[in-house]
């Protein structure tokens, strides 16, 4: 029986979960506590508890560093030695650890974890709090990725999914489902391209895409996967950390808890003066100096204040969009519509940026922290239902072709193919009386295949003999809308076929999920039996009610 | 053996009792309002039954229907069997028959309609326990799982057959702008995603297929030189020995020195008259022939025999096919003959001339296309989309049987569309 699907953003920094609704409106789904969106934070308590998930887990950061993960989504099917791991397992407060396989995980106490697991148990708050607020189970989702994610991390966010119990439907690009949310697709028949401009908590993306009768074309993207709000606070906090020392000789950067209280009031700050032009920072007893007077901060502090200390941040974004907007063979006038999404794109500094790179006002209509959860849900209505409004077309995001000679690359299905696609070529022997043939296929854009990633292998054998050249194979390759591919490798004269199936990898293997969900399962029960004790189980996660939580300003 | 339709087939209970020479005697029970409300909605309100059989008894057969309505009254329904419905017909009904009712009585109606108004008024009261219903409904929606595979079978094997243009459902002379509309159009109906809901592997497979046929069609029309390449391909396919599939229609010595193949099925700008507008496949009314012709034809060239006034209660008796200046046939009297919607009459203009010249290829597709409209006016979609593809086969150029045949599918997939997301909104 079908039930309902849900859209699910999975962000770096925050996650949101939304629905359509009883009138075919998208709606965020709130926490019994009335949070809208869900901080991507994951902890193990140091004490052995339950595991934490969203605001729970972010406010016990400062006392628990080492077992506390945010920012999984950039470990998520990715390799360790890859550049953006290793950037941020240098600067992320705990371990970050090599798989057998290459992978990223995580180190908590002993175990390691994937992040995909990391990234399930966000998943699971998210799916509960639908739960709670539709009352009834629900078990399919659409979930949003960065448009340049990659077939592994596509496919490590459905397992995360998978983990989750939730059978991912769809994953879909995050600028198409803001897109979808700002119904781009609803504007007129024509062609149309627009920019989605999306500077979230940890992240920047700029999509280039074009419009037309409910189709959408993801042209162009780019950003920094190392920019966004964070940075603004953390320019905040270095500034009054400084401030505090120049002024009293505390340093607060020796002093975690301090520096966690002052983050949270920066970024309320920030929030305040995304609309005032100024407001207070009120910290009372934030620390103590050598005497042990306490240290109460009270400052003024401004809107240009904060522009002037966050300029060099603003002015990253510029490259990215010019490069984007040249990846695509245009230019800022060429694009009709450029859409804001993500909770950073409230500055008002940002948004005369973008104003400013191209040429004109952006249109920034919905709640840009849930922009592309809406999408999503609006998705998952078009799916489920009978909104023939639009439909997205994938694509596949490399080259796949096959192995010649001793490392040559033979293209069959060109990067950019729209899914799902089937592309047949004939093959010929090489030898006299040949007895079998081996296709390995690979995946990439290098024209060395050694350098491409391999994806599996056909061997036919049992061919009849003749001249090198006269016998001639068929090769099949299909790639579905999953990404799923398979191949077929058919000899024409006896009509002899051999085939497989693969699928893309996300870095664990099927029988590596089951053993998570198990184990997981197993966890539960142990914890079940044993009721929770201490701290009252305010910031317990159980299986699969809510948690009590309260508001935290 | 008889099975009732859709509708009726599980819980309804029938029998059927045969007596020659009066009408075929079925009874049907509508155990809930909500079969009632699809035996309304799908058949009553078009004046027609539909009931699957294996074993369809003969068209013109009288039929009469004792149908049951949930509070025990009793409608009688006469009709005769009008037409037999292939596997996927009916926007997916099939096979069956369609019994086309003569007499359709006020009170029945009535009796019918306030029925189902005061039950959706009362929230279904009279409905079954709601165990009951969901079995119902899930058997329902796997019964409707499977008729749409067998639409999607039938719809896949009808593309296959088509050259890019005639599967995006576009002219020869088609631009960027149409081949993007017309992509756009069969991406929303055929994408996997649309099929995600459904639980049928084999069902999601299909539309892969289907939607694979689509995307290869919109990139071999990507560019001019594409679309350039293609119509030679399409104009410049040898023409399909057509004896061996399909017998001509006269069989006899090849007569004198055939004419030169006329230019339609050559070039993309050659004189077939642009079809009409077409309203959605629709087969015109009878009284079409009092219709003025279409502007695009008659502005091309002096009046022909057809369209004179003192030739219109002439059907059979037509003249054969007046030669142009050039010596090459003009069909263009029997393409207004079309347009016109007289098919009997253009049948027999196109007749007279495959006789002349069995080999003529723009004759015999004129037979079959006549053959085909006519059919559709008849309601007999099976074999109008027979003959459209065999049009196709002879002559791949032909935009009107494309034409019709993107219509025709069209309407499918709109009343299959209607029928699932009825289905599916019960549920809720």
């Amino acid at each position: 029986m079908a039930s309902r699907i849900i859209g699910i953003d999975l962000g770096t920094t925050n996650s949101c979960v939304a629905v359509i609704d009883d009138r075919g409106q998208a709606s965020v789904l709130a926490s019994p506590e009335g949070e809208r969106t869900t901080p991507s934070v994951v902890a193990w308590p140091a004490n052995g508890g339950d595991v934490l998930v969203g605001t729970p887990a972010r406010r016990q950061a400062v006392s628990n560093p080492g077992q506390t993960v945010f920012g999984a989504k950039r470990l998520v099917g990715r390799k360790v030695n890859s550049d953006d791991v290793a950037v941020l397992a240098k600067t992320a407060p705990y371990r970050v650890v090599a798989a057998p396989n290459g992978d990223a995980w995580v180190r908590i106490g002993p175990v390691g974890r994937s992040p995909q697991e990391i990234a399930s148990f966000v998943l699971r708050r998210l799916r509960a709090i639908a739960e709670a607020a539709l009352g009834e189970p629900v078990t399919r989702a659409i979930v949003t990725v960065p448009a340049y994610f990659d077939e592994h991390q596509r496919q490590a966010t459905r397992d995360a999914g998978t983990i989750a119990g939730l059978d991912v439907v769809r994953i879909l690009n995050e600028p198409t489902a803001a897109a979808l949310a700002y119904g781009a697709h609803r504007v007129g028949e024509r062609r149309r391209k627009i920019a989605v401009f999306d500077l979230g908590g940890g992240t920047f993306d700029i999509s280039i895409m074009s419009v037309e009768n409910g189709i959408f074309e993801v042209l162009a993207t780019g950003g920094d996967s190392a920019l966004g709000g964070e940075d603004w606070d953390r320019r905040m906090v270095e500034r009054m950390a400084d401030e505090i020392f120049d002024k009293s000789r505390i340093d607060l950067m020796q002093n975690p808890v301090a520096l966690g209280r002052l983050r949270e009031a920066c970024e309320a700050a920030k929030r305040a003066l995304s609309v005032e032009r100024e407001t207070w920072l009120r910290l009372p007893f934030l620390a103590q100096d050598q005497d042990g007077q306490p240290l109460n901060l009270e400052r003024r502090i401004t809107r240009d204040e904060v522009e002037a200390w966050t300029a060099m941040e603003l002015a990253r974004v510029d490259e990215p969009c010019q490069q984007t907007l040249a990846d695509a063979g245009l230019t800022a006038a060429d694009l009709e519509e450029v859409l804001l999404v993500g909770g950073m794109t409230r500055w008002p500094a940002v948004e005369a940026t973008v104003e400013r790179i191209f040429g004109k006002k952006p249109s920034k209509g919905a709640n840009p922290d849930e922009v592309v959860a809406m999408g999503a849900a609006a998705y998952a209505g078009i799916v489920g239902g009978d909104d023939d409004g639009a439909a997205l077309l994938d694509v596949t995001p490399h080259d796949i072709g096959i192995k010649v000679g001793e490392a040559g690359f033979s293209v069959l299905i060109a990067r950019n193919s729209m899914l799902p696609v089937r592309v047949r070529k004939l093959f010929a022997t090489t030898s006299v009386d040949q007895k079998f043939v081996s296709i390995e296929l690979y995946q990439g854009e290098h024209g060395d295949v050694r350098k491409n990633r391999r994806l599996g292998q056909v061997v036919l054998d049992g061919l009849p003999p003749g001249p090198a050249g006269s016998i001639r194979v068929e090769l099949s390759l299909t790639v579905d809308v999953e990404s799923i591919m398979s191949v077929t490798a058919r000899e024409l004269s006896t009509g002899k076929e051999a085939g497989v199936t693969l699928r893309p990898s996300g870095g664990l293997t099927q029988r590596e999920i089951v053993e998570i969900i198990s184990r997981r399962r197993e966890e539960e029960t142990a914890a079940m039996a044993q009721p929770p004790t201490g701290s009252g189980g305010l910031t317990r996660v159980p299986t699969r009610d809510l948690p009590p939580l309260k508001r935290g300003d | 053996m008889w099975i009732c339709g859709v509708a009726v087939d599980r819980r309804g209970s029938y029998t059927r009792r045969s007596v020659s020479s009066t009408p075929l005697n079925i009874k049907l029970r509508c155990g809930s309002w909500q079969q009632l409300a699809n035996i309304h909605r799908r058949d009553l309100s078009r004046h027609a039954i539909f009931l699957k059989a294996a074993n369809p008894p003969a068209i013109g057969t009288p039929v009469r229907i004792d149908l049951t309505l949930p509070t025990e009254s009793m409608v009688v329904l006469t009709g005769v069997v009008a037409e037999h419905v292939g596997p996927g017909g009916l926007g997916g009904r099939g096979p069956g028959v369609d019994i086309k009712l003569n007499t359709l009585p006020e009170s029945a109606m009535w009796l019918i309609e306030t029925g189902l108004a005061s039950a959706s008024k009362q929230g279904a009261a009279p409905a079954p326990a709601p165990g009951d219903a969901a079995v119902e409904d899930s058997s329902d929606l796997l019964e409707a799982e499977a008729e749409l595979i067998a639409a999607l079978t039938s719809e896949f094997a009808s593309l296959r057959k088509l050259n890019p243009f005639q599967v995006l459902g576009v002219g020869y002379e088609a631009d960027d702008d149409q081949i993007r509309a017309g992509f756009a159009e069969l991406t929303k109906r055929y994408h996997p995603d649309r099929f995600t809901r459904y639980t049928s592997q084999e069902l999601r497979g299909l539309a892969a297929e289907i939607f694979i046929l689509i995307r290869d069609a919109y990139r071999r029309l990507g560019t001019d030189a594409l679309r350039t390449r293609e119509l030679q391909l399409a104009g410049a396919r040898p023409v399909i020995k057509v004896p061996s599939l399909r017998p001509p229609a006269v069989v006899g010595p090849p007569a004198a020195p055939a004419a030169p193949v006329v230019a339609p099925a050559m070039a993309p700008t050659a004189p077939i008259p642009p079809p009409r507008p077409s309203p959605l496949g629709s087969p015109p009314p009878a009284v079409i022939a009092s219709v003025p012709p279409p502007p695009g034809a008659s502005s091309s060239a002096e009046p022909t025999v057809a369209r004179r006034p003192d030739t219109e209660r002439r059907p059979l008796a037509v003249a054969p096919p007046p030669l142009a200046d050039d010596g090459r046939v003009d069909f263009r009297a029997a393409d207004g003959l079309l347009d016109a919607g007289r098919y009997d009459e253009a049948l027999a203009v196109f007749k007279i001339y495959a006789r002349k010249n069995p080999h003529d290829r723009v004759a015999r597709a004129g037979i079959e296309l006549a053959e085909g409209l006519r059919a559709l006016a008849q309601r007999d979609r099976l074999e109008a989309a027979q003959r459209f593809e065999a049009v196709l086969e002879v002559d791949p150029t032909n935009e009107r049987a494309a034409r019709e045949l993107a219509d025709m599918r069209r309407m499918a997939t709109n009343e299959r569309r209607g029928l699932l997301s009825r289905l599916m909104g019960k549920k809720e």
